[in-house]
């Protein structure tokens, strides 16, 4: 009776005393996070495997056959396979750097973690057969739903079809499997905290399972391209074709690497001194990235070759980025520099300016599409008959502004092909869209969005512009620089960071454009192709032609692109931001 | 004395210094107030328009005319009762006050447990959410439209149709969070020791100190909920089927896809559309600017 007395006292004590406290802050903690925390889980990331897991299916509405990375292949022909091995290989070097980081933490704390890998190895095998375990256990999941239709929706009849669908002959292995590895896994961890006891025990077993993830993984892509290459080239030797999808590969290997290796050879000679070592190394940098541009131009035509719609839409794509990133940005730092004076009035500028932001985008797309008709009678056509224009289609002009122009300036067959016919003819007429231009509809979804996002770039650059200290400016002014020196020596560099953020949402917010562009299709008739962006086109693939496999493929190589121009961004941009 | 002088001669000379920069001259001042006004014209250019276009007759508004000869106020009778406006508008308010609740309660607790509470893995978890922002949401709207179509036949309710597919999915907010964390981080120190001493624990220190004090960041969760309600396209086009739970731009979309001809009654239904939001915009300008640079910023 005592004995349990103290000891419950003893308890009682640990919960009060520090460590109790600490467990029981962050017991509270993940109390206060789980809701968040689960909703974010459900509807953000655990939709983003799904999503992968869906573009290996051919899946109308409901799934049908695994494909594979056919879908991709359909979007974005053969560099698809290309994208696989350039994954398999990042598995492999982010799986050595990871090594190769562990090494030098252990190394400066004189530790030799190695025997961790092993715990580390069985809690990547770990999640490996999950993962494995969740592919083969998410379609008998998914028939749940099927299963009970038209059936009386009960919970019990729920739980019934759940355990049927989880104890199924098909997937009821490889849980087994997984449990057993999991038990192995968390016994090992256990074993091994017991044998070493050092605080960075756990963070070197994760790390080691990081490591052991990232080889399989990388591997296993590899494994899976070459497999589906070798699997084209088998096919095409029966039909006696040639795929030359090896080539090709070689070819944009070969070419990006010289690119990266002609950036370091600019980088290094930025760094060089002497004249001719300057001038040798510019040249040579100069020589690599054309043999390197000349290697990797057949990507355009690779993907071309795939679905030109989703070509098409990155054209259109980078036509609108470009339309409306420098604009905007332009016109807002104007703005935001005339109104940082604090003139009389300009809050009311700054809340005027805003206005359009806060309105709905389907409301300011509707108001702009009235605007912009194409009868004579309409606003912009009668405010620009007045400035002696002629009247314009606006939404429903499908052709290119360069185009528009080389007429009126009475310029012959423009455009012309730039490239000989024999060298690559699809490439000239690759070209020739380019050079045609965005097309006038485009330009005024481009005028509308600009229009909307102006005022969000002004508060930003205000918000900015109070952050640079008033004395810098005040001692050039004393020291006699005019307002222009003052903006471009002081002003504009110190606000480069805002720039370099803005810039960046705004070309993500490019990349995600919907709205106004989709409540526009009706008004511009035949001119929506010209708008048809690339998240439009997924939609469209999705919601009109209900091929969700293939627009979820589509989706993933929206975001394979997203993510390349941020690292690119950073990497590029990142370096010449002058924080202060 | 001489001090007293020379503090003075100081505070007299320094507005000298500073009207010397750049509001000194009159032509300055005078170009200044050009752009700034050419700007401000050209934001409110299709405010104005549609505001006088609502008010038009059909003949006057396809014919160009800038100010109605009369003002038809029947347009706006019109176009409410012809396109259901009160029935989506209802809707919108419905499905942003579920939201609400669900993402207030949510991101509340969350940000607090991010700025004030000390736990493991506190900073990888919130790297992670931040990273989630990055996905396009074209990425995650086929398997979200599975995954609530799934949950709808299975569970006690239906979720296509209905509210949950509406609201449930955008309760848990990663941006809400990061702006509250952020606002919440900045409260000073002091305060939460004086409510420990007293003895309060995490919970009621949220309520009782940190929620009274989070007005502003808590008003622009609410208006910025409220405008991406009245945003939703897609997703309300993906998981509605009959006009009972169908929001207002879906509405006023599919008005104007309808009646493209009758621009006065598109106009004095899009005023409709955008007029509750710009009321409430133009009693929270301030907190709403405030919070958007330094989320923006931060960011």
């Amino acid at each position: 009776m005592q004995a349990d007395q103290t000891h419950t006292n003893r308890l009682g004590e640990w919960i009060a005393g520090r460590r109790g406290r600490h467990l029981r802050e962050a017991v509270t903690a993940y109390l206060f996070l789980a809701p968040a925390l689960l909703l974010i889980f459900v509807f953000g990331i655990f939709p983003v495997g799904f999503a992968l897991y869906v573009s290996l299916h051919k899946w109308l509405i409901i799934r049908d056959d695994f494909v594979g990375i056919g879908n991709y292949v359909d979007a974005i022909d053969n560099l698809a396979y290309f994208g696989g091995f350039l994954m398999g290989i990042g598995g492999l070097v982010g799986g050595w750097l990871l090594l190769r980081r562990l090494v030098d933490t252990a190394r400066s704390h004189g530790q030799r973690p190695w025997l961790l890998a092993i715990p580390g190895a069985l809690h990547a095998a770990a999640a490996l057969t999950f993962i494995r375990w969740l592919y083969f256990q998410m379609p008998e999941f998914l028939d749940i739903a099927s299963k009970m239709r038209g059936l009386d929706r009960t919970r019990e009849l729920f739980q019934q079809l759940l355990s049927e669908a989880f104890h199924a002959e098909t997937v009821y292995p490889h849980w087994q499997q997984f449990r057993l590895v999991l038990v192995m896994a968390v016994l090992a961890g256990i074993v091994a905290s017991a044998l070493w006891r050092d605080p960075r025990n756990a963070s070197y077993q994760a790390a080691f399972a990081n490591i052991w993830l990232s080889l399989v993984v990388g591997i296993g892509l590899l494994n899976f391209t070459y497999a589906a290459i070798a699997d084209v080239y088998q096919q095409a030797i029966e039909s006696g074709t040639d795929p030359g999808i090896w080539p090709q590969l070689t070819m944009i290997t070969s070419g990006i690497l010289i690119l990266v290796l002609a950036w370091k050879v600019w980088r290094s000679a930025e760094q060089q001194d002497r004249p001719f070592a300057f001038t040798f190394r510019i040249l040579a940098s100069l020589l690599m990235m054309m043999a390197g541009v000349m290697l990797i131009i057949e990507i355009p035509a690779i993907v071309a070759a795939g679905d030109r719609d989703l070509w098409d839409g990155l054209r259109t794509t980078i036509f609108f980025s470009l339309g409306i990133v420098p604009v905007q940005l332009t016109i807002a730092l104007f703005l935001s520099v005339l109104l940082f004076q604090r003139l009389k009035g300009s809050d009311v500028f700054r809340i005027i300016y805003f206005l359009p932001y806060v309105t709905p985008a389907v409301a300011s797309a509707t108001v702009f599409r009235v605007m912009f008709a194409e009868r004579p009678t309409a606003p912009i056509n009668r405010l620009i008959a007045g400035l002696g224009f002629e009247p314009q289609l606006w939404l429903r002009e499908s052709k290119g502004i360069f185009a528009i122009l080389a007429s009126t300036l009475k310029i012959e067959d423009y455009p012309q092909n730039l490239i000989p016919d024999w060298f690559s003819p699809e490439l000239n007429d690759l070209i020739t869209g380019w050079l045609i231009g965005p097309s006038q509809s485009l330009l005024v979804v481009i005028m509308l969005s600009v229009w909307s996002f102006v005022g969000y770039n002004v508060v930003i650059y205000l918000a900015g512009l109070g952050n640079i200290p008033s004395e810098m400016t005040e001692a050039a002014e004393i020291d006699g620089a005019n307002r222009w020196a003052v903006f471009r020596y002081i002003t504009f560099p110190l606000l480069s960071p805002t720039t370099y953020f803005l810039s960046l949402i705004a070309v993500m917010g490019t990349f995600k454009a919907f709205n106004t562009i989709w409540v526009l299709r009706e008004a511009q008739g035949p001119a929506f192709a010209t708008t048809r962006v690339i998240s439009v086109a997924i939609f469209e693939e999705f919601f009109v032609k209900t091929r969700y496999g293939y627009a979820s493929a589509m989706a993933f190589v929206l975001f394979a692109i997203i993510l390349t121009l941020t690292v690119i961004n950073n990497r590029i941009q990142g370096s010449r931001v002058f924080y202060g | 004395m001489a001090e007293l002088e020379a503090t003075d001669l100081q505070t007299k000379s320094l507005p000298r210094l500073s009207s010397f920069s750049f509001s000194s001259s009159f032509w300055w001042k005078l170009f200044s107030y050009t752009i700034l006004v050419l700007g401000a014209i050209v934001s409110l250019l299709p405010f104005v328009w549609m505001l006088s276009t609502s008010l038009m007759s059909l003949g006057e508004a396809l014919g160009g005319r800038w100010i109605p000869s009369e003002l038809h106020f029947s347009n706006y009778v019109d176009a409410w009762e012809g396109a259901q406006f009160s029935h989506f508008l209802w809707n919108s308010v419905k499905i942003t006050v579920i939201t609400l609740a669900g993402e207030l309660v949510c991101s509340v607790l969350a940000a607090y447990a991010f700025a004030r509470m000390q736990f493991p893995g506190r900073n990888l978890i919130f790297a992670f959410l931040l990273s989630t922002m990055m996905i396009p949401g074209m990425v995650t709207m086929i398997p979200n439209l599975l995954i609530v179509t799934w949950l709808g036949r299975v569970g006690p309710i239906p979720w296509i149709d209905n509210w949950p597919a509406l609201t449930i999915p955008f309760m848990g907010s990663v941006f809400s969070i990061f702006l509250l964390r952020q606002f919440f981080a900045q409260i000073p120190e002091e305060l939460f020791d004086a409510a420990k001493i007293d003895g309060a624990g995490h919970l009621r220190m949220l309520l009782q100190l940190v929620l009274p004090l989070s007005t502003a960041p808590l008003l622009v969760i609410v208006v910025l909920s409220f405008i991406g309600a009245w945003n939703a396209l897609a997703w309300p086009l993906l998981v509605t089927n009959s006009n009972e739970w169908l929001p207002i731009a879906v509405g006023l979309y599919n008005f104007v896809d309808d009646g493209g001809s009758e621009v006065q009654l598109i106009m004095a239904g899009s005023v409709i559309t955008i007029l509750p939001i710009l009321v409430m915009y133009f009693f929270t300008q301030r907190q709403f600017t405030e919070s958007i640079a330094r989320s923006g910023l931060k960011g």
